[in-house]
């Protein structure tokens, strides 16, 4: 028996194979249901370590070809700003 | 197998929805389908700022946010639930800038304590025992409330919707409403993009598109939707204890459990329409106004931004009845940026509304109240 | 607010061909790039390119590299902006914002052309958060741009070109490669790519996973399990082999952050490598304003990302330009991507465009079976048959020396056929086809051996004395041996046959650090050397 609570999918949050088979299995079968309850891909990669992983799980769960499912959203801004950093205000921490 | 005949159809999967449905089903109604079009929470309720606050103008709204805060402080055993819903009660400070703020907040906590709501004015200097880092350059006064604070608005809604199942209601994801059918003046049907579901009543609880649910049943429901945005941080240490809000500053900012800061504005000559895009004025426009307020949170990366809908009613106040034009049509709609953190209250409103057998909470939330003219503006929103 | 007609996101292969093909054509041009430096995963591309003459086939990519960026520094159309990150795209206000020294940029280009690459594929197994597990792309890094030795004991995980070439490149830094193993039942990359580590004596092992990796604090072991036909578990087949590092190299994803955010319409194809954006032959995306190139439209070789990026630049400044010069050049690409992508190797590639240009027929031909041997897939090792297929007449071999290329799959590859000084070898009109060699035009002068990519030729003086051969073969390991020194003779397999003495070391700059040492060794050993240790 795999050991999936051994198994990280997600690493910004911690995340285990386990707690996303668990939820697939109590329905929570599209990727930003998932994102929304456990936080994966909401850290700062914003999912593409676990997002792919994800997909699989929920194609294997639900039978559904990864192809039909709902894909993740990325949003802005990429890999994450400073506030400092939009306000043009670079001289803290230098 | 799709569900086709239903007691009630409730449209909308956001946390109205679902608490309507856990609560209906928990008072024993049977055969409740739930249709959502994409996926729980899709909606505002995901994308919402996840505040929970007492301290309003109204005496309908204090009445709400009282009762909705005694339902999340003990929702695992309300809700019979094993989620964590990640309550957080280290409070709101309001911020007041001008002598006509400090007034109206005076007003407000005048009306608060009538419900039982401790909270209080601060002075400036007394401001800074709760945030030590807050800038408090032309502040006049704060109010402040200790037991208000943040819920996960995904967990509450999932722990309703689990809970709701469990009672037998039948929840439709990915399922779009087509339709309402009518007959002499009475609901039938509900049209969906699964098929048709038989039924003589139907709660909107659409959020963002309960006035075009209601052009399917032909009312002119007065609501419009407006782009929200907002955004969120990396998460750090706890260093913010309470939500930090001004309304006329025009700013809400508070740090989740979680570690991240989630902030927002209410937007200016924004249009009536749908739009959820990120734009790049807020960014820039956030930035400065949460920096000047919280210097310290220049240091923090913004990890992602991201928009919502308020559903906006006239007076900035819900509107939650029976349609007076159509028997059986319910709604619960307008919730101006609050629907989270009234929804335990507002789900046993409907409740009582839909099964008749009790009477309502004493409250003036129905439509009529704009043709009556008994409408109070809540003066608290952002 | 920085105005410009185009802005390429990017400054990888295919991002710096999309800013010069823009550049070249007099279009104001920005050019970001996140790292301090150009090239992207160019500038770790120490191994030879495959494909044509014309796109640069035999040159290694790092000097690729070096001289598009000499390109792109002299043109005076394109503002380069390095350690210039970008954040995102506002389609609505038509606004891209770009993070550089602290400050966040703001662009308003007229046409913007995305070419940010691809990501590495996560796996999911028992312990994978342990220290000592690292993406290929990683180990690259540390080794080949900043000189640090990741790891003593390396298991590779996935046979891809990425998988094998990197396991090369860690023998070449003196680090041990324990294994490459292959969930498929074949090598998933080149097969001369595999050949090459299995003459350096790696076991590849296919139909094969990773269970778990073992280790309290950091990685000592791992444990692998052999896969049945079904890619099922076979229990009972469980391995342990130690080592200190676990490589994962199983696939890229495009990186598609700023297509998603734009509001671009995106589609998931699993041989394009997972969520694209849905585009036309032209490159262009479905917000008309956005192009992309290279990776992140679809997983492929460096050689495409090149091609793609012209392509994007020239469409995307098409309408400032109206030429009818680049009109005939945007078909002549499109033709040289059709052929790139025609052999067998190309299948995966051609079918995921299929799915992607809706409404036309992105490929019309393309052959989807070559003619490699099932044994040699599997195991990077020609068979009998297939070097049979490949040796001269009896007479021939006796007669004086003979190069002889170890080449038994179809890849689009030609700088063999262009470099022989006699014309001596021919594929025909296709370059995924099999090279042959004139055995009556070829003098055995071994120019070819260095020029192969895929490091597969070999010159053999079967008759060097009365009871010697010598091989001649390609070495790219340091130190270069010296003449006159006693090596080890190994074969295909990497284990030792005979001891040899090297008679010959060719080493000059056009040979670009592929050095060509002859060996010589006992006759009957001609058709069995093919690589060569250095005795310590």
């Amino acid at each position: 028996m795999m050991k999936e609570d051994n198994i990280i999918v997600c690493r910004c949050e911690d995340v285990t194979l386990k707690d996303i088979r668990e939820l697939i299995k109590r329905g929570y079968t599209n990727i930003e249901e998932i994102k929304r309850i456990t936080r994966c891909g909401m850290g700062p990669c914003q999912g593409k370590n676990c997002g792919q992983i994800i997909l699989r799980e929920i194609s294997m769960i639900t039978g559904i070809p990864v192809e039909k499912l709902t894909l993740q959203r990325y949003r802005p801004p990429f890999g994450g700003i400073k506030f400092s950093e939009v306000l043009g205000e670079n001289n803290d921490e230098k | 197998m799709m569900k086709n005949k239903a007691s009630i159809v409730i449209i909308g999967g956001g946390v109205i929805g679902c608490s309507a449905a856990y609560n209906l089903s928990k008072r024993g109604l049977k055969d409740i389908v739930l249709v959502e079009k994409k996926f729980l929470a899709s909606g505002a309720t995901g994308r919402c700022g996840a505040g929970i606050r007492q301290q309003w103008g109204t005496r309908q709204n204090c009445f709400l946010a009282k009762k909705s805060m005694e339902i999340f402080e003990n929702f695992r055993d309300y809700v019979d639930t094993k989620i964590d819903i990640e309550l957080k009660q280290k409070g709101y400070l309001l911020l007041a800038y001008s002598d006509k703020e400090v007034d109206q907040f005076e007003k407000n906590i005048f009306i608060q304590h009538e419900y039982g709501i401790p909270s209080r004015i601060l002075e400036p200097e007394e401001s800074l025992e709760i945030v030590p880092f807050l800038n408090i350059e032309k502040l006049k006064a704060a109010a402040f409330c200790p037991t208000d604070g943040h819920a996960n608005p995904f967990h509450v809604t999932a722990a309703y919707a689990e809970a709701a199942k469990k009672n037998g209601v039948t929840i439709l994801k990915d399922t779009e409403v087509l339709g309402i059918n009518k007959s002499k003046g009475r609901i039938t049907g509900v049209e969906t993009s699964k098929g048709l579901i038989e039924t003589e009543k139907v709660l909107n609880a659409a959020g963002s598109w309960a006035r075009e649910i209601g052009k399917m049943a032909g009312l002119d429901l007065p609501v419009f939707s407006e782009r929200h945005e907002i955004l969120v941080t990396e998460p750090v240490n706890s260093i913010l204890d309470p939500m930090v809000m001004s309304f006329s500053y025009n700013i809400y900012c508070q740090q989740s459990p979680h570690g991240s800061f989630i902030m927002g504005y209410g937007p200016e000559n924004e249009g009536h329409n749908h739009r959820i895009n990120s734009s790049c004025n807020f960014l820039e426009n956030m930035s400065k106004k949460a920096t000047w307020l919280l210097p310290p949170l220049k240091k923090l990366r913004i990890v992602r931004q991201w928009a919502g809908s308020y559903n906006i009613s006239p007076d900035k106040q819900p509107i939650v009845c029976e349609s007076e034009e159509l028997a059986g049509f319910y709604m619960a709609i307008g919730f101006s940026g609050h629907g989270f953190m009234l929804s335990p209250a507002i789900g046993i409103y409907l409740t009582d509304l839909i099964l008749k057998e009790e009477p309502p909470f004493d409250i003036t939330v129905d439509l009529g109240r704009f043709e009556r003219r008994e409408t109070i503006s809540e003066p608290s929103v952002v | 607010m920085i105005e410009t007609d185009i802005l390429v996101v990017g400054g990888g292969p295919a991002g710096i061909s999309a800013a010069l093909a823009c550049g070249r054509n007099n279009i104001k041009t920005v050019l970001i790039e996140e790292r301090d430096f150009l090239g992207g995963q160019l500038i770790k591309q120490t191994h030879r390119f495959f494909g044509s003459k014309e796109e640069r086939a035999g040159s290694r990519g790092i000097r690729i590299a070096e001289d598009l960026m000499n390109e792109i520094k002299k043109n005076k159309n394109i503002d380069l902006y390095l350690d210039a990150r970008a954040l995102g795209y506002y389609e609505e206000e038509k606004i891209f914002t770009v993070l550089q020294n602290g400050r966040m940029l703001k662009f308003s280009p007229r046409k913007l052309i995305i070419a940010t690459g691809a990501f590495e594929k996560s796996l999911s197994f028992e312990n994978n958060d342990l220290p000592g597990i690292y993406g290929a792309g990683a180990v690259q890094t540390l080794m080949n741009i900043y000189g640090v030795k990741p790891a003593e004991r390396v298991l590779m995980i996935g046979s891809g070109n990425i998988g094998l070439i990197v396991s090369y490149q860690l023998i070449q830094a003196g680090v041990q490669v324990v294994g490459v193993i292959e969930a498929a039942p074949e090598i998933g990359g080149y097969a001369v790519h595999a050949s090459k580590i299995r003459r350096l004596g790696v076991p590849l092992y296919t139909s094969h996973t990773i269970k778990k990796a073992i280790g309290n604090e950091f990685v000592t072991g791992a444990e692998i399990i052999e896969l049945d036909r079904n890619w099922n578990e076979i229990k009972g087949t469980e391995k342990k082999i130690d080592c200190d590092c676990i490589c994962l190299s199983v696939g890229l994803s495009p990186l598609v952050d700023i297509l998603s955010q734009s509001g671009c319409e995106m589609v998931y194809i699993p041989e394009l490598g997972g969520e694209v954006p849905v585009r036309n032959e032209n490159m262009q995306t479905s917000i008309d304003n956005i192009y992309v190139a290279g990776d992140l439209a679809g997983i492929e070789e460096a050689t495409a990302a090149m091609l793609e990026g012209e392509l994007a630049g020239l469409c995307a400044a098409n309408t400032f330009i109206n030429d009818v010069k680049q009109d005939e050049r945007i078909e002549k690409i499109k033709n040289n991507l059709e052929v790139l992508r025609s052999g067998p190797k190309g299948s995966k590639i051609r079918s995921g465009l299929n799915k992607l240009i809706k409404g036309e027929t992105f490929f019309q031909g393309g052959r989807n079976t070559g003619s490699e041997i099932e044994a040699f897939k599997k195991t990077g090792i020609p068979s009998g048959e297939n070097l049979r297929s490949i040796l001269p007449d009896e007479k021939r071999i006796n007669e004086t020396p003979f190069a002889l290329i170890e080449c038994f799959q179809e890849i689009p590859c030609d700088p063999c056929v262009n470099n022989c000084p006699f014309g001596a070898i021919t594929e025909g009109t296709d370059i995924n086809n099999l090279p042959k060699i004139d055995y009556s035009k070829c003098t055995g002068c071994g120019s070819c051996i260095s020029r192969c990519p895929g490091l597969a030729i070999f010159l053999i003086n079967k008759n060097y004395s009365e009871n010697t051969s010598t091989v001649s073969m390609p070495y790219e390991m340091l130190p270069v041996p010296q003449k006159g020194e006693i090596v080890d003779v190994l074969d295909r397999e990497g284990k030792k046959i005979v001891s040899g003495k090297v008679v010959k070391v060719l080493k000059n700059e056009k040979m670009d650090k592929t050095n060509v040492i002859s060996v010589e060794i006992p006759k009957e050993f001609f058709n069995v050397a093919r690589n060569i240790r250095l005795v310590k």
